[in-house]
Parts: structure tokens; sequence; C-alpha cells
């Protein structure tokens, strides 16, 4: 490796470590929030540095953006200081030895994560891509060879919106609005060019980094921006519609993955000729489904009430 | 000077997951420990993504695996957060 | 006409829960017929499985149509067999309990009834996801389905305690789930596979990667199954939950996080189990046993004493670990297993009953329930019933369960676990029997209003109890253990 690589992943890795430590420790919650954004921005670097760039999409959009959005958003809504926040901890009293344990925990973590063959699974990815109905191999993991995960994971997501929708509060983003003037007008700007990013990106998924995921979370990162902006979610739009844009993913999802049975009779079984298509149509759901519900997640409760929050 | 492939990611992982770990269980206000919760699971990511590249070829197993999680990271993230708004609120 | 194959029947019981949740979602209505009617469904789903899984055994199930070290497939064990089929009647028995619980309320606390079916139906598609999966990282995604769900349907009690439990349990599963994903990076890191059966063929003891890996492992499902000294969280959360929620809290998803312990240590690693494992694990079991027996006996609210009844009780499974010999291997894993069906169904049955009980005694301080009288009369047979099946009188499940250890350790002369066990036993009596004998023969006096007592709000209980007493009948033949090997 060159040394000025090796000096500049030193460099990326020893910040993101310090603002990882800032993040949890940081005197003041709201520097520790904004660390924290830090944090997560440097590590979607360092998805790049590793040759992640699907990943590095990711993070960039979830991980720093999204995460941090909504982070702030709760800081706004705490009151400092108050007690309800804390738990009682009855056998964390002291620093010092949780230390010592951590800083023997890491060593032996790098040494065992040193003396790791990794011999990976990427000869079997490659002896079936052939047959995968993509070209990109991230995607073919995705969305064919472990598609079930996926499934499942498009699941907790759903799960998440109904799990915070039952806990029965306002909607998160009406209380912060940024203070600037002309952000509105920017976003306005914006916002076509962010779906426009958001098809390219899940067409573009079938050959190289793209994909659902990275579409969704870029589609749910301009309606947040749009709602600090100060937009609204529509009124007529509110109640059923979202209720169904929500599940429209899985359900996409498991009516595919059934579907498909009518073929060989195996769950999930592309039939070879229209495996292109149909994980195209999976991709382009479950890329909207993830944008809609991530920009739920964000609002944090069910946006019937809008009008009667504050805004 | 030569180290093995990824000693340094290999070597932030760790020290990401300990930070996380130890801040998890030190830390006493809900905010901060989801945040130390969170950055624990990026040192178990980046384990996982840099174990997957020292072999010849990029290994995409990883790489998906990691998508997956860092999605259901934020949804329960998401859901922590809420409930602590929802605690704060809540008048006993 | 024969039964559905059981590659459709795990489909169903995969599918329909997450479908049937999604659609009840969108629609915003809760019919109380299609509830049922899928609620119904999957458990017959389950129980024509468990037919299956008698005439066929092991069978795997690619989905996909990719095979084992690239893609993902099913695997139906005969021990996840069992908990499919508890699952479902705790499911069902739940979800009846659930329409007569919720749905009669308006106001505020409606949204409980609008809310609950979902997440309820929700755990239940984790949960059987979980029990057929056979991928190390399939099954993470399926623990967070179900950690998620759960923890949503503790915050259902919208009171402080219960979100401070459920924002609590919350942070523990959280925890566990990220610990069990190291375990799965650094084995990933060691041997390149995520499938399970692909890990033991080529799992070696020696290796680096392999014991820190089991310890991940071992650590974050020990915290999910709320295992001595990670048990912090379960009190709260089972104590303070709605009381059908506590039932499917208790009685399925903490025996799914420790189903996967027999599943990882019988399984893969079979290989690191050896005599300091076993007594290092059997150590924190019997710490679990003692603890939760202790505390469930000071309890003075009959639902933290059944929950603290949960730390002890799964005190008792992690004996498995110890007694497990290669000799004895397959008789021990079907104790295990059977002590995880016979604490499903009576402690789902206790937790039902005792919503029941405190809602016609309107509290839930034991001193203060109402005595066998009325409608309450069948709410107390059925803990009668399941306090039996928990403390293992014969012929309940529970006895056939705790034969089989005894049995164990009789034959290896392991006299120390064996007085663990008999000691735990005589604990689960105390406090079951401080319960009764309160309740029973020193009653408090009937409120003047007592509420209405429907069937959904008694049968589902009585009936579960009823099956812990019953099944033991059935389970006592001498060859069932050699039925019941996990993995291949």
């Amino acid at each position: 490796m060159h040394p000025v690589e090796m000096l500049f992943d030193a460099l990326l890795l020893l910040s993101m470590v310090v603002l990882a430590w800032q993040g949890v420790h940081a005197r003041n919650l709201f520097r520790a929030v904004v660390s924290f954004m830090m944090f997560g921005l440097l590590t979607a670097v360092a998805w790049v540095r590793l040759e992640a760039p699907d990943i590095a999409l990711a993070e960039a959009a979830l991980g720093a953006g999204l995460t941090g959005a909504l982070l702030l958003a709760t800081l706004g809504r705490l009151d400092q200081g108050g007690r309800a926040t804390r738990l009682r901890t009855t056998f964390m009293r002291f620093s010092l030895p949780w230390m010592a344990l951590g800083l023997a925990g890491t060593t032996l973590l790098l040494a065992v994560t040193l003396a790791l063959p990794a011999p990976g699974l990427d000869e079997a990815v490659l002896r079936a891509m052939p047959a995968a109905g993509v070209d990109s191999p991230v995607t073919a993991v995705l969305l064919n060879f472990r598609a079930w995960d996926t499934l499942l994971e498009i699941a907790v997501m759903l799960l998440a919106v109904v799990a915070l929708w039952s806990l029965g509060q306002d909607v998160l983003a009406s209380t912060p609005r940024l203070p600037a003037p002309a952000l509105p007008a920017l976003v306005r700007l914006l916002f076509p060019l962010f779906l426009l990013s958001t098809f390219y990106l899940l067409w573009r998924g079938g050959h190289g980094p793209g994909g659902a995921f990275p579409a969704g979370a870029l589609l749910a990162a301009g309606l947040v921006l749009a709602l600090l902006a100060g937009a609204r979610v529509p009124e007529r739009m509110t109640g059923a519609p979202l209720r169904c844009a929500l599940a429209a993913g899985l359900l996409a999802f498991l009516m595919v993955a059934v579907g498909v049975m009518a073929d060989r009779g195996v769950f999930f079984a592309y039939p070879p000729q229209h495996a292109p298509i149909l994980i195209a149509m999976v991709e382009i759901a479950a890329g909207l489904s993830i944008g809609v519900m991530l920009t739920a997640l964000f609002l944090g409760g069910e946006p019937t009430d809008v009008e009667g929050g504050p805004s | 000077m030569s180290l093995p492939p990824g000693t340094l990611f290999l070597l932030a992982a760790a020290l990401l997951f300990a930070i996380g770990a130890h801040g998890l269980v030190t830390c006493r206000h809900l905010l901060r420990k989801v945040l130390a919760l969170n950055v624990a699971t990026t040192g178990v990511f980046l384990l996982l993504v840099t174990l997957g590249r020292s072999g010849t070829a990029v290994d995409p197993v990883p790489h998906a695996m990691v998508l997956t999680g860092i999605v259901v990271a934020l949804s329960t993230t998401a859901v922590a957060l809420g409930l602590i708004v929802r605690l704060q609120r809540q008048r006993p | 006409m024969g039964l559905p194959s059981t590659a459709t029947l795990v489909v169903i019981l995969v599918t329909l829960p997450l479908a049937t949740a999604t659609v009840l979602f969108a629609s915003g209505r809760q019919p109380r017929t299609l509830i049922l009617a899928a609620a119904l469904l999957l458990a017959c789903a389950a129980l024509a499985l468990g037919v299956n899984v008698q005439l066929e055994g092991i069978s795997v199930h690619p989905i996909g149509g990719w095979t084992a070290p690239l893609g993902i497939h099913w695997q139906v064990t005969p021990s996840g067999t069992v908990m499919l089929v508890v699952t479902a009647l705790v499911g069902l028995a739940g979800a009846v309990y659930g329409t007569g619980y919720f749905l009669h309320r308006a106001g505020p606390e409606g949204r409980m009834a609008r809310v609950f079916m979902p997440l309820w139906l929700f755990a239940w598609g984790g949960l059987n996801a979980l029990f057929v999966a056979a991928d190390l990282f399939n099954l993470y995604v399926a623990l967070e389905v179900m950690t998620l769900a759960s923890v949503a349907l503790v915050a259902l009690s919208a009171r402080r305690l219960a979100l401070q439990a459920a924002m609590r349990y919350l942070l523990a599963g959280l925890f566990g789930s990220m610990i069990y994903l190291l375990g799965v990076a650094l084995l990933y890191g060691q041997y390149g596979v995520l499938d399970l059966d692909a890990l033991a063929a080529v799992m070696d003891p020696q290796d680096p990667g392999s014991r820190a890996g089991a310890v991940a492992l071992t650590v974050g499902l020990l915290a999910k199954a709320a295992i001595f000294p990670l048990h912090f969280w379960l009190p709260g959360a089972h104590g303070r939950a709605e009381p059908p929620v506590s039932a499917m809290l208790s009685g399925l998803v903490v025996a799914a996080a420790f189903y996967l312990l027999l599943r990882l240590w019988f399984g893969p690693l079979a290989g690191l189990l050896n005599f300091g494992v076993g007594a290092m694990l059997g150590t924190l079991g019997a710490g679990a046993l003692l603890w939760g027996g202790v505390l469930a006996l000071l309890q003075r609210r009959l639902k933290m004493m059944v929950a603290y009844s949960t730390v002890s009780q799964f005190g008792f499974a992690m004996l498995v670990f110890p007694l497990a010999t290669a000799a004895n291997r397959d008789a021990v894993v079907a104790g295990g297993t059977l002590l995880l069906a016979n604490h499903a169904l009576a402690k789902a049955a206790l937790f039902l009953a005792a919503g029941t009980l405190v809602r016609a005694s309107a509290s839930d301080r034991i001193g203060n329930l109402v005595g066998f009288s009325g409608r309450a009369r069948w709410a107390w047979l059925a803990v009668i019933l399941a306090s039996a099946a928990l403390i293992g009188v014969p012929p309940t499940l529970g006895f056939s369960a705790k034969w089989l250890l005894l049995q164990a350790a009789i034959a290896e002369g392991a006299w120390v676990w064996l007085g663990v066990m008999l000691g735990g036993t005589l604990l689960t009596f105390a406090y079951l029997g401080r319960l009764l004998e309160r309740a029973l023969l020193d009653p408090a006096p009937e409120p003047t209003r007592p509420p209405l007592l429907t069937l959904a709000l008694l049968l589902p209980a009585l009936l579960l109890a009823l099956l812990a007493c019953v099944l033991g009948l059935w389970a006592l033949d001498d060859d069932m253990p050699t039925q019941w090997i996990p993995g291949s």
C-alpha cells in the first residue's frame, strides 16, 4: 500500500475514533449529536476506502444524514436535564474498571481478527452471477441469493413504523424548522433532482453500485429536507394512502416471493427468463417503499394529527 | 513498514466496538446509550467489510449484510428515540 | 387427501403472519374474523408440519433455489417444529384472549386494540422465521423482527413503568443483537460461511475465530434469553406489559433465544462444548434458578412473581449444557426442548389467567385477589394446572422434561446438578404454593361489581394449561427422545 494512502487511512480512522468517543461522551448533548453526525460522514468515506460504494451511499444518506436529522429533532423535543431520560444504573458507577475491560477486549478482538483467514464467498457469488438476473454482485446477493433476508429487513422497517405509531405521539418534524429563509426555495429547486437521482440509482442498481437501498435513502433524504424546509404532509395523503404506500414494499416483496412459486414451486426462485424484470420490479417497489418508510420514521408519529400540532 | 492489509481498519473496528460497548454500560443518559450502541454497531460493520476484502477479490456478501444491518440499525434507533421522547412526556 | 407438503407449510408459516400484519396495518381496521381465521390457519399449518416431521424427519428447503454456502435455506428440525407448534398454540390463544381483552375498550385505550394484532403477528412471523432458519445472518434479522415487535408490545401499556421497562428491554435486546452480529462477523471471517450445516462441517475448536465467535454469539443470546446475570430487563418488561403480551414474551420470545442457544451449541458449536463451558453455563443457570426463585418468593404483585419465575425456569433449562455428553445428547436435547415447550404453554396460561384474575380483582397484589368462586374459578383452575406443569408433577409435560434431565444427571453421577434441580423444583413449589395458599385459603372479598369475565378471557388459559398437562402423557413414551435430534 502506498504510504500516502496509509497516512490518509490512519488519519481518517483516528478522527473516526475521536469523534465516536465525543459522540458518546461530549459533555453537551448537542455536541455529542453533531460529533456523531460527523462520525457518520467519515464512516461513509471509510466505506469508499474499503471499496464499498453502495454502503458509502447508504451510510451518507442514512447513517449521517437521516440519523442525524432524527437525533437533532429528538434533541429539540427533549427537555434538557429532564430526569426521565436517565435510567437508574445499579452496577455501572465506576468508569475505570470498564475502561480497562474495554481496552483488554479491544486488544483481544484485534488479535483474533488479525488471525482470521477471511475466505469469503466471493467465488461462489462469481460462479452464480450468470444466473442471477442482474450484473451487480451486491444487488444479486440482496435481491436474489439472500432475498429472504432483505424481505425480513423490509419487515423490520415497517415494524419500526408500526411501533413508532403505536407510541401515539405527535409528528416530530412539526417542531424543528430550520431558520434559513432561502431554504424553502432551494428545496423546491432541489427536490426534482432528488427524485431524478432516486430513479437513476434504482435503474443503475442492476449494473453497478446503487439499487434499492441507496435510492430509497436518497428519496427519504429529499423528503426529509422538504419537511425541514416547512413542507407538510398533504392532508389527502395521510390515512389510508400513506399506510398503503408504507405497506406496499413488503406486500410486493411477499407477492413476488410467493408468486414465483408458480414456476418451480420454490419460494423466491425467480424463473430464469423473467428474473431481470422481476428483480427490477422488486427493486423499484422496495426502493420507493424504503424512501416512504424512512420518511415516516423521521416523522415519528402518525401524521393524521398534524393539524393539531404546533408548527 | 508492512502491516497486514486492513490492520488499521481492524484496529479502528475494535476500538469503535469497545467505545460503544463501554458507553452503553457507563452512560446514564438514554440518548447517549443509543449513540453508543450505534458506534459499536458501526464497529461490527467495519469488521465485517474489512474481513470481506482480505481475500483476492471483494466479497459482496458482507456488503449486503452491512446494507441490511444499516437499515435495521436505523429502524431500531428511530424506535428507541421515539420511546425516549415518549418516556419524557409521560407524566406518572 | 394428504397433507400439504412441508415446503408449502413452511412458506405459509413464515409469510402469512407478515402478510396479515401488513394488510391489517394498511387497512387500519381489525376485522375479528380475518384475524382469527389467520391465527387458526397458522395453528393448523403448524400442526400439519408436526405430523409431516414425524413421518419425514429433518428436511431442508432451499430458498430461491440456491444451495447452501451462497443461498439461504430453511431447515425443519424436530425441535424447531415443537417450537413452531407451541408458538402456534400460544399465538392462537393470545389472539383469542386479545379479542376479549382489548376490543372492548374505547378512547385512548382503543390505540392498544388497533396495534396489538399487527404487532402480535409481526412477532409471530419473526418467531416462525427463526425456528426454520438455518443461517447465522438470517437468524439475526429474524431476531430483530422478534425483538422490535416485543418491545413495541411491552410499550403498548402506556404506563410509565411499562415504558421504562420497554426502553430497558430495547437496549438489552439491541446489545444482544450487536454482540450476536459480532459473533457472526468473527465466524464469517474465519470460515467464510453463514449456513449452520456448512459451518458445522468446517468448525475446528482450535481456531481463534471459532472460540471468539462462539463466545460472542452466546453472550448475545444470553442477553436475549435473560439468563442470569443478564436478566435485569426481564421482570419489568414481562411484569408490566399487558397480560397477553406477557404470555407471548415469557412463553415464546425468551424461549426462542434459548432455543437458538440449543441449536447452536448442539449444532455447529458442538465441538466447543467441553466440561468447562458446560460447567460455566450450568453455573449461570444455577444462579438464575436461585436468584429468580427467591425473588419470585418475595414478590407481592402477581405478574411480577410470574415474571421472576421465568428467570428461574430458564435457569433450569441452562442445566442442559453441563449434563450433555456424547452418549446422552439426544435425550438431553429432547429434555431441553420439552422444557421449553412446557414452559411456553404453562407460563402463557399462567400470565393469561393472571390477567383475568387481576381484572376480576381490580388489583394485582397477591393479597387482594378474588378467591375460588364465580367465573374466576376457571382462571384459578388454569393457574393450578399450569403450576403443576411448571413444578413438574407427573404426568405433565414438565415432568417428562425434568425426568429426562434427571435421568441424565443420575447416569453421570452429576450430584451437584441433581441437587440444583431439586432445589429449583422446591423453590418453584414454594412460590407457586404461596400464591395458591394465599389466594385460595385467604381470599380478598369480592368486588361489589365484578367485571364480566367472558369466555375469551377464560378459555385460552385453561386450554393451554390443560395441554401442558395432557401432552405429558404422550411424551412419556420411551422412544420419544430418539426422534428429537436437532440439526443433522
